[in-house]
């Protein structure tokens, strides 16, 4: 599709800045118009990296309840742990890839309040990985315009 | 200018001021940003008693929305207001509240505009008020701690905030806000979630007074004058009786950084911040009870972003600045997180 999306939006934000906000006059329409052409910076920031960040994610989570599934007490959890690190992702498009990322962060919350309340050392070692991969997701969904 | 909804705006009025007639509404224009509410600024025109002399005054119109980041009691609001007028906690002074949605369908109050003021964070950033940070962070955490001395009793406030037991303050908020997140989530919340665990672990001690809480007091929610003096402490839809640690640390939350670096609300080092609020309240900020308090923050915060995601995806409020505060405060309270458990290395 050409030209290509992030071009389109480049030209749609300039055309809000440039032309149709100083055209309004100032006040709150004028304003909304101002963070329409912010929002579309971020559309064009996530549509970039939309499907690569939810693929990675879901490995990286994957490869976490494989590692994890062995340390988990409960047999439930430990079972369902290990058929998520065997799934894969149903397609490519971003509404699948959320899907299941919803679902795989889902069994990430419950892991995570399994083996805080574990005294082992694996479990410990289990934790740590999983908030590596937190500090690691807020990286992945890091927006350009944020105070912190 | 909205003319149906100005000529609905002087009817009112002129119930309120029977004694007043040919009462009209000029300039009535929306203010940009009000997530709880939507804000309308007017001058309000007027000939006084008998035909006499024509008057006029700029006012503000605070409005429910249909749906919003914040679900409050506009009364509260109200009522903090009309309690700190005239003290060392400056405010706007409020005229009229309704709550009959027959007047503008949904309920409102009015106050006094405070014109010529700036409250933007970006503009406070930048020269020329940039060039007074230290001094507008000494009012600022002054006015705070003023807040936290305040005797909510004294004040009046007890009859419109619900009391609770200083051992029970931190509790509330956290089911509050834990319930909130529960109803609006749209996509499971790792970082919160772990949060909120880690709050239920290890609680604060007992609140060392109830105080007024205003709950959302930031460099955005005052006015600065000219002169670089803060003029008025706006946004009181939250405020409530509990540990005024809560507005200590809600200030200095990392969210608030609007300076891009290390200065508490873009004004201040967090030690210093944290001086001054105690000089002026006479209270001590705890580091630990405190810390519980900044975590919280980061919850409370990201509920409220939460809530704002769910109201404009159910196209039930889809101002702008809820999808935008969503986006940007989502991530950034995620770290925020990260950071005061010490997670973001």
């Amino acid at each position: 599709m050409k030209p290509d999306v992030p071009r389109f939006l480049d030209v749609a934000m300039q055309h809000l800045m440039l032309h149709t906000g100083p055209a309004l006059p100032p006040g709150y329409e004028q304003s909304s118009v101002s963070v329409l052409a912010i929002l579309l910076a971020e559309v064009k920031l996530e549509f970039e990296r939309a499907a690569a960040r939810r693929v990675e994610e879901n490995a990286a989570l994957r490869a976490l309840f494989a590692d994890a599934a062995p340390e988990v007490a409960d047999p439930g959890l430990r079972e369902r742990l290990a058929a998520a690190s065997r799934g894969a992702d149903a397609s490519l498009r971003v509404s699948d890839l959320e899907s299941g990322n919803a679902e795989l962060r889902a069994l990430l919350v419950e892991l995570h309040g399994h083996v805080e309340e574990l005294d082992t050392s694996g479990a410990r070692r289990i934790e740590d990985a999983i908030w590596s991969e937190l500090v690691a997701s807020t990286e992945r969904r890091r927006i350009g315009i944020g105070a912190f | 200018m909205d003319e149906a909804l100005a000529d609905r705006i002087a009817a009112y009025a002129a119930r309120r001021m029977p004694e007043a007639s040919e009462l009209r509404v000029a300039d009535l224009e929306r203010i940009f940003g009000g997530a709880s509410r939507e804000t309308y600024r007017f001058a309000l025109h007027w000939r006084e008693k008998g035909g006499g002399a024509d008057a006029s005054r700029r006012l503000i119109l605070r409005r429910d929305p249909p749906g919003s980041l914040i679900e409050t009691d506009r009364a509260v609001e109200f009522g903090a207001y009309r309690a700190f007028h005239g003290s060392a906690v400056p405010v706007p002074e409020v005229l009229w509240l309704e709550e009959d949605p027959r007047w503008l369908d949904h309920p409102f109050f009015v106050m006094e505009e405070i014109p010529g003021c700036e409250a933007s964070p970006p503009a406070l950033m930048a020269p020329p008020y940039s060039d007074h940070a230290a001094e507008l962070a000494e009012q600022k955490w002054t006015i705070l701690g003023e807040i936290a001395r305040a005797d909510p009793v004294a004040l009046g406030l007890d009859a419109v905030m619900e009391p609770v037991a200083p051992e029970a303050c931190w509790r509330r908020e956290l089911d509050y806000w834990v319930a909130r997140v529960d109803r609006d989530e749209l996509a499971p919340q790792p970082i919160l979630r772990a949060a909120i665990r880690w709050l239920r672990r290890a609680p604060p001690p007992p609140a060392q007074k109830l105080s007024v809480v205003h709950a959302d007091f930031r460099t955005g929610n005052f006015l600065v004058d000219p002169d670089f003096r803060i003029r008025a402490i706006l946004d009181w839809e939250m405020a409530h009786l509990g540990d005024p640690l809560e507005d200590l640390a809600w200030g200095i939350n990392p969210l608030w950084r609007w300076a891009k670096d290390e200065r508490a609300g873009g004004l201040a080092p967090r030690e210093e911040a944290i001086r001054l609020w105690e000089g002026a309240s006479g209270l001590r900020a705890d580091p630990e009870a405190l810390r519980w308090w900044e975590v919280f923050s980061s919850v409370k915060g990201q509920a409220i972003w939460i809530s704002g995601a769910r109201e404009f995806t159910m196209g039930k409020n889809q101002d702008l600045i809820l999808a935008l505060s969503s986006w940007l405060a989502g991530n950034s309270q995620d770290r925020a997180v990260l950071h005061d458990l010490g997670k973001l290395g």
